[in-house]
């Protein structure tokens, strides 16, 4: 099973109606610790959790070492970054590698790229098509197979 | 009795310590301070900030009275100051002199980010919020920025807030313009400055870093530790990824980072510039004062 969690509603629900941006610690605190509550409220196995950035204005290194780098780290279930901007990449990919991380970035167009410690990178894509989660695409990329 | 501070005529980040050497001489004996801005011909956001910092540092060691601040007589001085949103700030700080006008704080002009004070993570919150709306045109079309820079903007300026709010034991202030650089660069540079008078980082980094530098230890070695060794007070592995943050960014756009605490300053000097890397044994002053500069893009004269 898939689950979905919205990370611009979570930042909503936790922490303020009226924020867009992922910045300061306190607040990848909180959005962190909202969705951890989300996940632990699956009901059903879940192999997958998709963390949708999308409505997500700016990310700093703060929140994407409060958020991403620490989910990574204490993940229960493998993480998919979706909705996933060339400005967010810019605060997560830095400090994924930094700490010998990596993490999936499911593409708009279903494709998988991952991000992060490239060896690091590359086990993570192989453990999910061992897994069968993951399956090669006619393009020579990866995508989900659920 | 009543110590005179004189605020130099332009008062920016070269001629800050100038100022801090006042200031330091005029703190000693903990009488009452008038900062005179009377002459005051230009100032820079960190002129700006730095001048608020120095009048919380006073009010915080001079007792019950606020300092004075004789304010710019050039109406034109008079009138940025205002746009800039100096007044708006100092008038908490400081007991002030002079005829001020009723200017707002500029909406739509080159003051992008008029002087806001930084006290928690929802000001930085709204400091970045106001900032994507109003820097994407000029970081785009006037500095010739990836439209995709003005995220990488946002993230910068939020790390350096965050400084004031995690380390600083204090508040502070962060003001964001752009300007025709002409006496260094003759490009538009778009200027971040933040400055607070609160703990400062050596005391922020002592606990945990002060043995490892034995007799080293002061002000520039924990300068150095934070923006070149990216280290934090905070033992949690994925601290300290702030200020190397802005390294990569600036380091991409060809940008400048400066920071002064204590009795030092240390910067990371690209090509155009003539700075010196690190400095010790300047005047005290209280507190972190950090100044980003991002020039618009193309050929730079060096």
């Amino acid at each position: 099973m898939i689950q979905h969690i919205d990370v611009h509603a979570v930042l909503q629900e936790f922490v303020s109606g009226v924020y867009a941006d992922l910045v300061t610690r306190p607040t990848g605190r909180v959005v962190r610790e909202g969705i951890e509550r989300v996940m632990a409220s699956a009901a059903g196995d879940v192999a997958i959790t998709r963390i949708d950035f999308t409505g997500v204005g700016c990310i700093d290194y703060s929140c994407a070492d409060e958020i991403v780098a620490k989910l990574l780290r204490h993940r229960p279930a493998v993480l998919v970054l979706m909705g996933v901007s060339d400005g967010h990449r810019e605060a997560i990919e830095p400090v994924l590698a930094g700490h010998r991380l990596a993490a999936l970035i499911e593409r708009s167009d279903g494709t998988l790229e991952a991000i992060g410690a490239p060896e690091v990178a590359m086990a993570l894509l192989a453990e999910l098509v061992e897994r069968r989660l993951a399956a090669p695409t006619p393009g020579g990329t990866f995508a989900l197979s659920q | 009795m009543t110590r005179l501070v004189e605020v130099p005529s332009q008062f920016d980040d070269r001629s800050f310590d100038q100022f801090a050497g006042a200031f330091a001489e005029a703190t000693k004996d903990g009488e009452r301070l008038l900062f005179d801005a009377h002459a005051a011909e230009w100032a820079s956001p960190y002129g700006l900030v730095g001048l608020l910092a120095a009048g919380q540092a006073a009010r915080g060691a001079g007792g019950a009275e606020r300092p004075l601040l004789t304010a710019p007589t050039q109406s034109d001085v008079l009138t940025y100051w205002t746009r800039a949103g100096f007044f708006r700030a100092a008038a908490e700080l400081f007991e002030i002199h002079g005829k001020l006008p009723r200017a707002k704080p500029a909406e739509d002009s080159d003051v992008l980010l008029p002087v806001t004070p930084v006290r928690a993570a929802e000001d930085v919150h709204e400091v970045v919020s106001n900032i994507q709306q109003r820097a994407s045109a000029i970081l785009a079309s006037e500095l010739g920025l990836d439209p995709k820079a003005t995220m990488g903007f946002a993230m910068a300026l939020s790390e350096a807030c965050q400084n004031i709010v995690e380390h600083a034991g204090t508040g502070g202030w962060v003001a964001v313009q752009a300007y025709h650089w002409r006496r260094k660069l003759a490009k538009r540079v778009v200027v971040i400055a933040v400055a607070d008078a609160g703990v400062g980082f050596r005391h922020s980094l002592e606990p945990t870093q002060s043995k490892r530098f034995g007799e080293r230890w002061g002000d520039a070695a924990a300068l150095e530790a934070a923006l070149i060794q990216g280290v934090s007070r905070f033992r949690d592995p994925g601290r300290g990824q702030g200020l190397a943050g802005i390294r990569r960014y600036l380091a991409r756009w060809d940008g400048k980072i400066a920071i002064r605490s204590g009795t030092a300053r240390i910067a990371i000097v690209p090509k155009w510039d003539d700075d010196v890397p690190l400095k010790d044994g300047l005047p005290a002053f209280p507190g972190a004062q950090v100044l980003i500069i991002i020039p618009e893009q193309g050929t730079t004269k060096q």
